[in-house]
């Protein structure tokens, strides 16, 4: 025992050291250096290209001029309306989806006769287009929010769903029984083991749910809407500026890559007893 | 305290399983169950540890506590608790807050690692973390199925030994199901040989020897080889029949 727990102590130190060591730091550096390296290249290039004349300034403005467009949008104030009305959007309709897809797939996963009776639906619903939706959500619900936040809660359902469904199926039996032999009610053992074992394959169907989300807000705002980082790109189109199309495709990318961030941030701190590639100490 | 009459529990056609099988179990004794593969002694322990419930026969225990304690093969421990949790798991809501792990933990040499998860330890470890998972709740008896098989040598050892110096701390009644005569010799007061398909009981061998014990110890040698003749009967019945 004692040589065992040593090994074990001496592993911990050893990777321990090797994090924070100078090394360790200038690993991580390295990381973010050679990521960057390329679109830092492309900039400058595409920069140097409009500036010399060589991309058409109506096609393909330089990327001095569209962060110019940005910064005019926060100093008239427009900016900030655009991206919270279409940032409340995703939001709503990502927590309506999400909602439901928890209640749908835990009944789904959980019951075998309530999949034999609604899956075969979901699937078929599944495969309908997304933006097939937009003429029946407007005539159901008119244009305003609620058909808007509708279309991106459909969205987000499917992938969650099918997450949830698949992490509760594969719960391995093995730990059930250990719930079993300690005779939990079928609700501790939901709550003790089935919800825990199924929590990655449910953060998976989040982060998949809030791409989709983001793709279909987009369409939402793309069919008729006032403000929004969707309505910037049908400004955009209609009035031949190609900087306002491509800051809002900016701002997509970024709203985007930050909104699933923070979902990866709550992925890494509730799944640290994975024992997975990526948390190896 | 615990006894078992007419016990049947049969697959694919009586093909598979077990039959007839009767014993009692005394309190604070170690019972082994000794068989080659397939002559259904792990089912044996899920029925009794209440896993399976399509059996024939009865069960039944002198106090009517079915407070049951059960080890695998694996630790199946859950993985997003921490040993500290995963010893508490069997407790009720609020023993599960309190420190009571902190005993279990120190009977089973983990001090210091409370706050580990599963994917931290060894093998060894985390067995040691499921025999104190097993034995917080107190269990009337302690079901083991082949609990040290998937160890090294060495580990294997060292865990026999925890089991016997918890024993003799608590005087938990154990029955053990292993594949290993050694493991069995060592730790049990009587052994039980299933053979057959589905297995009945085939003989019973006390081993009259008081714990702890010698490994490799003469009368423990002579009752190997004893163990091993019983078993060898049985290939040559196998071979008779064809």
């Amino acid at each position: 025992m004692i040589s065992e727990t040593q090994k074990w102590k001496a592993g911990e130190r050893a990777t321990a050291a090797k994090l924070l060591s100078p090394k360790g730091l200038f690993k991580k550096g390295r990381g973010i250096v050679l990521g960057s390296i390329l679109p830092v290249v492309l900039l400058i290039a595409w920069e140097l290209a409009a500036k010399a004349g060589l991309l058409a300034p109506h096609l393909l403005p330089a990327p001095s001029v569209i962060l110019e467009k940005i910064m005019s949008m926060y100093r008239d104030g427009s900016l900030f309306g655009h991206v919270s009305i279409t940032l409340t959007r995703v939001f709503l309709g990502f927590a309506i989806g999400t909602g439901a897809a928890v209640v749908v797939g835990a009944v789904v996963g959980y019951a075998k006769t309530a999949e034999q009776l609604l899956d075969p639906l979901f699937q078929a619903v599944r495969s309908i287009p997304s933006l097939a939706w937009v003429p029946l959500f407007i005539l159901w619900m008119g244009i305003g929010e609620p058909s808007k936040i509708s279309l991106i809660a459909v969205g987000v359902f499917f992938p969650v769903y099918l997450n949830i469904v698949a992490g509760i199926q594969g719960v391995d039996r093995k730990l059930i029984e250990v719930g079993k032999i300690y005779q939990l009610s079928p609700f501790q053992l939901t709550k003790r083991i089935i919800l825990p074992a199924a929590l990655p394959s449910f953060i998976t169907g989040m982060r998949s749910g809030l791409g989709l989300g983001w793709m279909f807000v987009v369409a939402a705002e793309l069919m008729g809407a006032s403000e929004g980082l969707g309505y910037l790109l049908v400004v955009g189109q209609n009035t031949y500026s190609p900087d306002t199309v491509i800051a809002s495709i900016l701002l997509f990318a970024v709203l985007g890559k930050v909104t699933d961030s923070v979902l990866k941030w709550i992925e890494y701190r509730s799944l640290k007893w994975q024992d997975s590639i990526s948390n190896q100490a | 305290m615990l006894h078992i009459n007419r016990l049947k529990r049969t697959f694919n056609n009586n093909q598979a399983g077990f039959q007839n099988i009767n014993f009692s179990v005394d309190k604070g004794e170690i019972i082994g169950i000794l068989g080659t593969s397939g002559c259904g002694k792990s089912t044996l322990l899920r029925v009794l540890s209440g896993l399976d419930p399509n059996y024939e026969g009865k069960i039944s225990s002198k106090d009517g506590n079915d407070n049951i304690g059960m080890m695998f093969q694996e630790p199946r421990l859950l993985p997003w608790l921490s040993v500290k949790d995963n010893i508490s798991f069997g407790l009720e809501k609020e023993e599960r807050k309190s420190n009571k792990y902190q005993t279990y933990l120190d009977l089973v040499g983990l001090s210091g690692f409370d706050q580990h998860y599963p994917k931290d330890l060894s093998g060894g470890m985390a067995q040691r973390t499921a025999i104190a998972r097993a034995l917080i709740t107190e269990p009337e008896v302690l079901l083991l199925d082949e609990p040290f098989s998937a160890l090294d040598a060495f580990t294997k050892m060292q865990l026999q030994d925890l089991l016997l110096s918890i024993w003799q701390k608590k005087q938990t009644t154990m029955l053990l199901v292993t594949h290993d005569i050694d493991e069995a010799l060592y730790l049990c007061d009587r052994i039980f040989i299933l053979k057959g398909q589905p297995g009945e009981v085939f003989a019973e061998v006390a081993v009259e020897k008081p714990k702890p014990r010698t490994r490799g110890d003469a009368y423990l040698s002579k009752q190997k080889a004893h163990i091993l003749n019983l078993l060898n009967v049985e290939k040559k019945a196998a071979g008779d029949e064809q």
